[in-house]
């Protein structure tokens, strides 16, 4: 009977379709979004990096270069500025397989030592101790850490704090000595400086590099 | 800040959709949501169709 009154709300058949468009849309849709994600989060390539190819996640020579961090008024954050001049760590640039070999250690050393237990890194982890996701650029290892430590550079700083951290008061929450080795001290500097560099859309939010900045909370509120 | 839907892309990976879409506030959200509802109107209106006609389910 054509042009009968129906309600299509109480209709079975319309909310069984479309509860099947709307899941089979979300699924093709996740699978899509679970791929493109595998390609954003691969690691890059030394080629990449020798030729100023942009990637989240940059090679791990990309510790052989200047990494600043500044903000980008286009994207609205601030973003890793690698090189292009060199500052290659403990004055040796590291080969490819040096640089990967040296990182992977460092993460190692990091899982192994439960630096999330205290410390945030990449957003996983705990807050008691300071985020550690951009701590190469902490403003606080250009100067302070090199003369407590008594070192000249920042990476010396680092692996002598890393090695008896119950030395040096730089905090209330003082560090407990987790009997950290040279070797892996020297590795976490390249995990840490590695992971300074990797895109993160801004994330620790409004932490900066400058003194100036740092001094008035370390973001960019004017 | 922009309130623009289509944005030059400004972000690390530009060669896949999500970035394009992602770069105003709420725009990708719009975006699928609007992707998502459409089709619904569309099957409101056949199941009407199929329910005027007179036809069971």
């Amino acid at each position: 009977m054509a042009g009968k009154k129906a309600s299509v709300w109480t209709s079975i058949s319309f909310w069984r379709r479309s509860a099947a468009w709307v899941t089979g849309f979300a699924t093709i849709l996740l699978i899509w979004l679970t791929f493109d994600t595998i390609a954003q989060i691969r690691m890059g390539t030394d080629q990449e990096l020798k030729e100023g190819i942009k990637r989240r996640i940059p090679a791990p020579t990309v510790v052989n270069y200047k990494i600043d961090y500044k903000y980008d008024e286009k994207r609205g954050l601030e973003a890793p500025v690698i090189g292009p001049e060199k500052q290659p760590l403990f004055g040796k640039e590291l080969s490819a397989k040096e640089a990967a070999a040296m990182l992977h250690l460092g993460k190692l050393t990091s899982q192994s030592k439960n630096c999330m237990d205290c410390h945030t890194l990449l957003g996983n982890g705990g807050y008691y101790a300071p985020d550690l996701t951009k701590a190469w650029l902490d403003p606080m290892w250009e100067k302070t850490m090199p003369a407590m430590t008594g070192k000249k550079t920042k990476e010396e700083a680092m692996v002598a704090f890393l090695m008896h951290p119950d030395k040096y008061p730089t905090h209330a929450r003082m560090m407990p000595n987790l009997g950290i080795t040279e070797k892996e001290a020297k590795a976490l500097v390249v995990f840490l400086k590695h992971m300074s560099s990797i895109d993160t859309n801004g994330y620790p939010r409004g932490f900066s590099k400058t003194i100036k900045e740092f001094q008035t909370g370390g973001t960019y509120a004017k | 800040m922009n309130f623009h839907m289509f944005e030059q892309c400004h972000d690390v990976a530009c060669n896949n959709i999500f970035a394009w879409l992602n770069q105003g506030p709420l725009t990708l959200t719009i975006v699928l949501h609007t992707i998502i509802i459409l089709p619904m109107f569309w099957i409101y209106f056949s199941e009407k169709k199929k329910l005027q006609q007179g036809k069971k389910d």
